[in-house]
């Protein structure tokens, strides 16, 4: 049944049947729902937007994005982490031009409107030149305050919203906090470096399902692993678990024989005992990778451990999948490592992920030719007749583990699709702004 | 040496026809035949160019694009010579235009820059990607061939405008 785009939420709510495993290709793409998701989705939900580990001191700051706006997340002179639309209140020009750095006051470039780094206005003759000559009435401070997101962390990890009414971060991330636990509250992390950024010709929900619910794509896209016998066969593609924690977020877990040991370094285990209980300590035991997506687009991998040399090693990291159009994204690329683990073990695990992941990555070529070319096929499916629906049922009538330690429905083996309807049902929620997002 | 040249004639058109000579290797995609032109101890690497007011250092070699060792480029070549290297597969029409270089003789090596314009056009859109920088290249001579033992490679874009470097620099 062809329903065009005049009424686009009773399209959506005609189609989109996530619980059925039954996803219409055009919301891939579809201008309408973009401009939906802006507002609706990014404009409402929690969006990670920097770890703590780049804001070292207090006046350090790095500008990135909530949806399509710019923002400064900052460190204040008080050490509080605030985040500021990047826009002068003036005339709305943008304050921070550059990727990052560390400054006492933000001076606004076109009239020198300047600011402090908790957002307030400065005021006479600092806050404005001439002011007084210029502005014979005066300035209301208060109402030149700079436009402030709601702000809260965990584990590291620096989260923003717009909604300053709504859910608090810990409410949002619910039981997905507990397997964020293993991957970036094991050990203190720090960002290596600053993040690569790309940009990719697919629609930013791709790659977050991809992160989130596809694990059944890598013996096929990355079946050169196998070729070059990296790895055996699809196993690592299988065995594991997969995990629907509820809230649109998803995650896949590959583990390996524990008679095998950990694969981590062993002198950061006494830090992981210290940061992780005895369940989660066991599963990272265990880990032989790691992925997920945090809703909507913040994803992060442990990749597959590979040898290299006689050690087997993984460089982890985080991604954004930053919207630049409807069909269009940045990728945000953060490599992490343990702050204090051996000089070797960081050294291996840096080189591990540039050469698997990141812009060059072996891996990430393969998924960005099929993003693109499904962004393609979405932008025609626009225009058909007829609904094209695609296949998301993949494991929909199997039962989650009743044993399993951690929250959350987890799944024996990583084929399963359970997380990526959640997605799209928790997508599809915030976009008809139907419960909280 | 001639005088006023700070390297010889001959030096200049060996760098040069080497270069021009990887540069064919690559767009023919004779990656097997590249990868002898790299020593056994190279290292090759691409730093992250990033946003920052005049004055600030904009290249960050603490993260890099490549990373890379004669084995890793090896493994590299190793994939896009199998048949389920689908970034490449089909290729990329590549063609690489290398300019502007300057030789500076050292103790046993050539320190030798020189700017990379790589055109890169792939599938029937009619779309191009155009990745311009500088690299930093060492060679030394071994067995009388030059050979390349560093590249630092960096790219003018501080969000690369190519969907993948499934390309090498």
């Amino acid at each position: 049944m062809y329903m065009p785009n005049a009424d686009i939420r009773a399209r959506l709510e005609a189609t989109v049947d996530p619980e059925a495993g039954a996803i219409p290709m055009f919301v891939y793409t579809d201008p309408d729902v973009y401009r939906l998701e802006l507002e609706n989705l990014f404009g409402r939900t929690w969006l990670y937007v920097a770890h703590e580990s780049e804001l070292p001191e207090a006046g350090s700051f790095v500008v990135r994005r909530m949806g399509e706006q710019s923002v400064i997340v900052g460190r204040g002179d008080d050490e509080t982490v605030r985040v500021f639309l990047n826009s002068c209140r003036h005339r709305g020009m943008r304050l921070a031009n550059e990727d990052f750095g560390c400054t006492e006051m933000w001076r606004c470039p076109y009239h020198g409107f300047t600011y402090g780094s908790k957002g307030e206005f400065l005021g006479t003759l600092i806050g404005a030149p001439y002011e007084r000559q210029a502005y014979p009435e005066g300035l209301d401070k208060e109402a030149l305050h700079l436009i402030e997101a709601r702000v809260e962390s965990y584990r590291g990890m620096i989260f923003a919203t717009w909604n300053l009414d709504g859910p608090s971060l810990d409410e949002f991330l619910g039981n997905v906090r507990w397997y964020l636990d293993i991957v970036l509250g094991r050990a203190e992390m720090e960002v290596v470096g600053v993040p690569q950024k790309w940009i990719v010709p697919s629609g930013w929900k791709l790659p977050s399902e991809n992160f989130c619910a596809d694990a059944y794509h890598t013996a096929t896209a990355h079946s050169f692993l196998a070729r070059l016998k990296l790895v055996e066969g699809v196993d690592f593609g299988r065995d594991g678990y997969h995990v629907d924690p509820g809230g649109g977020h998803g995650l896949g877990i590959g583990v390996h024989d524990p008679a095998e040991g950990s694969y981590f370094p062993d002198s950061l285990e006494a830090e992981y005992a210290r940061n992780l209980d005895a369940e989660q300590l066991g599963l990272l035991h265990r880990v032989k990778n790691f992925h997920g997506n945090v809703f909507p687009n913040l994803s992060f991998l442990i990749p597959n451990f590979i040898p290299m040399g006689d050690q087997l090693v993984s460089g982890m990291m985080l991604r954004l999948w930053q919207p630049i159009g409807p069909d269009k994204l940045e990728v945000w690329s953060w490599h992490l490592v343990e702050r204090d683990a051996p000089a070797q073990w960081k050294r291996l695990a840096r080189k591990m992920y540039v050469q698997t992941f990141g812009v060059s990555g072996m891996f990430d070529q393969d998924d960005t030719e099929n993003w693109e070319a499904q962004t393609l096929n979405s932008n025609t499916a626009l225009t058909r007749p007829d609904e094209v629906m695609l296949h998301y049922a993949m494991g929909i009538s199997a039962a989650p583990l009743d044993d399993f330690p951690g929250p959350g429905a987890a799944y024996d083996g990583k084929f399963s699709e359970a997380a990526g309807r959640t997605f799209y049902r928790t997508w599809l929620d915030a976009l008809l702004a139907r419960g909280a997002a | 040496m001639s005088a006023g040249l700070a390297v010889d004639l001959e030096t200049r058109l060996a760098v040069s026809d080497f270069l021009i000579a990887e540069a064919a290797a690559l767009d023919e995609r004779r990656f097997e035949d590249w990868l002898e032109l790299f020593t056994d101890d190279v290292e090759y690497v691409a730093p992250v160019r990033v946003t920052r007011r005049s004055g600030t250092p904009d290249i960050v070699d603490e993260i890099t694009y490549f990373d890379e060792n004669k084995q890793s480029l090896g493994l590299r070549v190793k994939r896009l010579l199998t048949d389920v290297a689908w970034a490449e597969d089909p290729p990329s029409m590549t063609r690489r235009f290398v300019s502007n270089i300057r030789i500076t003789p050292g103790d046993g090596e050539l320190a030798v820059k020189n700017n990379l314009l790589l055109f890169r056009s792939r599938g029937d859109s009619g779309a191009y990607d155009l990745i311009v920088g500088e690299r930093e290249d060492a060679l030394r001579e071994e067995g009388g061939e030059l050979r390349i033992c560093r590249r630092r490679a960096v790219i003018d874009q501080a969000a690369l405008g190519t969907k993948n470097l499934g390309v090498f620099l």
